[in-house]
């Protein structure tokens, strides 16, 4: 970890118009649907995975792009300590953003007399921190794989490969097919079952295992990528 | 050729460790969906239940009508209920959207007794057996589903009962309405 690195990811992430242009709307948007009607629950807010999605899009590929990793590794910095620095960067951001939404959204359905359970608030901050974490690191990966924003099309890609294996799989009594889109998704959506854990049922341990290995293997994988990158001036990528 | 040995001060050190860690979760991972498809988990209950006493108050501040589930902890089919409805993510999450939903939990058989506002709902909506979802909308009579017919029908049913389309049904209307598998506990009450 090196703080000078996330400290300029963060940085970074807040100097382009367009990607605070939407932080904000996908910040802003969910607390102005609960202020209107605190009815909706901290439904409109989701896992948060919207605003990891907007501050991680490009983690790594778009440093690839713009020339600053050739740059960055002319210096002696170890590619392993980048790969991870940044992954914390832009999920620390994604897991504070994430708690001041709900922070907001609990004081707005405070003043709208339609107060959430403690036991929801607990478990909706548990749930946005885990993907924040947990899709911050399968974008560091994706991210690795491609220059610029392919990210985001590797992300698309998986996201509808593994609800349409899900959907044939269901539709024509498939379960292997089903089984195999569960786990595109449980892979491109990582997330912990903190619900079943805080409320009482058998513990899904493959869920846990799954999250754990996801963000793990994603971090090795990345770091292995850009091990392997060889960079120049003259190189495009 | 055989790769030069890594430096220790090196850019490109290769995460050992990291790659351990990862190669260890994914066998765990494997093994343990290998266990998990035969030895699934209990579902947990994702409903967010309030409390009684606030139920009320809550219902008129957000518009919304009040689900009461009457169940007991010895009723096996609410427990079926309790996994396949109010355990899935995607039911729950519908319960918690269209309503303020309520737990009144019957503890007659276990404490010889019931607390008073539970006992209040239960004569109140005239509770015979278990499990009994009940929606109350101010200025509409109570809509009652007695038994569980099953998860589709249930979801059915809360779907139709958010909206209003529902009436009163008897204890011996909702036997007729359920399918042939539905399941109900009736009270001691009825049985004596």
């Amino acid at each position: 970890m090196n703080e000078t690195l996330m400290r300029a990811t963060m940085r970074q992430r807040v100097t382009s118009p367009v990607r605070v242009t939407l932080l904000a709307s996908v910040f802003l948007f969910p607390l102005l649907v609960i202020g209107a009607s605190p009815a909706t629950g901290f439904t409109m807010l989701g896992s948060g995975y919207a605003l990891t999605l907007v501050i991680a899009a490009g983690v790594i590929g778009q440093d690839v792009s713009s020339g600053v990793l050739q740059l960055l590794f002319a210096r002696p910095v170890k590619r392993s300590e980048y790969v991870i620095s940044r992954w914390l960067a832009v999920s620390l951001m994604s897991a504070m953003l994430a708690t001041l939404q709900l922070a907001i959204a609990v004081l707005l359905m405070w003043s709208r007399h339609a107060p959430p359970q403690t036991r929801e608030v607990f478990e909706q901050l548990g749930n946005s921190i885990c993907v924040a974490f947990g899709a911050g690191a399968v974008l560091t990966f994706f991210s690795s794989l491609l220059p610029g924003f392919g990210d985001l099309a590797i992300l698309l890609v998986m996201a509808f490969t593994g609800s349409g294996l899900d959907g044939i799989g269901q539709g024509f009594h498939l379960p292997v097919l089903s089984r195999i889109g569960d786990e595109v998704g449980h892979f491109v959506f990582p997330s912990l079952p903190l619900s079943s854990l805080l409320r009482g049922g058998g513990t899904p341990w493959y869920e846990i295992v799954a999250y754990f290995s996801t963000v793990t293997l994603c971090l090795a994988a990345a770091i292995l990528i850009v091990n392997r990158k060889e960079l120049s001036y003259a190189s495009s990528s | 050729m055989p790769r030069a040995p890594e430096s220790p001060t090196g850019t490109r050190n290769t995460p050992r460790t990291l790659l351990w860690i990862a190669g260890v979760l994914l066998l765990i991972r494997i093994g343990v969906g290998i266990f998990e498809a035969y030895h699934p988990p209990e579902p947990a209950d994702r409903v967010n239940w309030r409390p009684i006493a606030s139920a009320e108050g809550l219902a008129a501040a957000t518009s919304k009508p009040i689900l009461y589930d009457f169940t007991a902890d010895w009723c096996p089919p609410c427990r079926l209920m309790k996994g396949e409805v109010f355990g899935d993510p995607d039911q729950a999450e519908r319960i918690n959207h269209l309503y303020v939903p309520v737990r009144v939990l019957d503890r007659s058989r276990e404490e010889g007794h019931n607390a008073p506002e539970v006992a209040q709902l239960q004569s109140r909506h005239d509770i015979q057996a278990f499990p009994t979802l009940v929606v109350v909308r101010a200025g509409s009579e109570p809509q009652v589903l007695t038994g569980y017919p099953g998860k589709d029908m249930t979801a059915q049913w809360l779907m139709e009962a958010a909206s209003g389309i529902h009436r009163r049904r008897s204890l011996r209307d909702s036997i007729a309405f359920a399918p042939r598998d539905s399941v109900l506990a009736p009270r001691d009450s009825i049985l004596h």
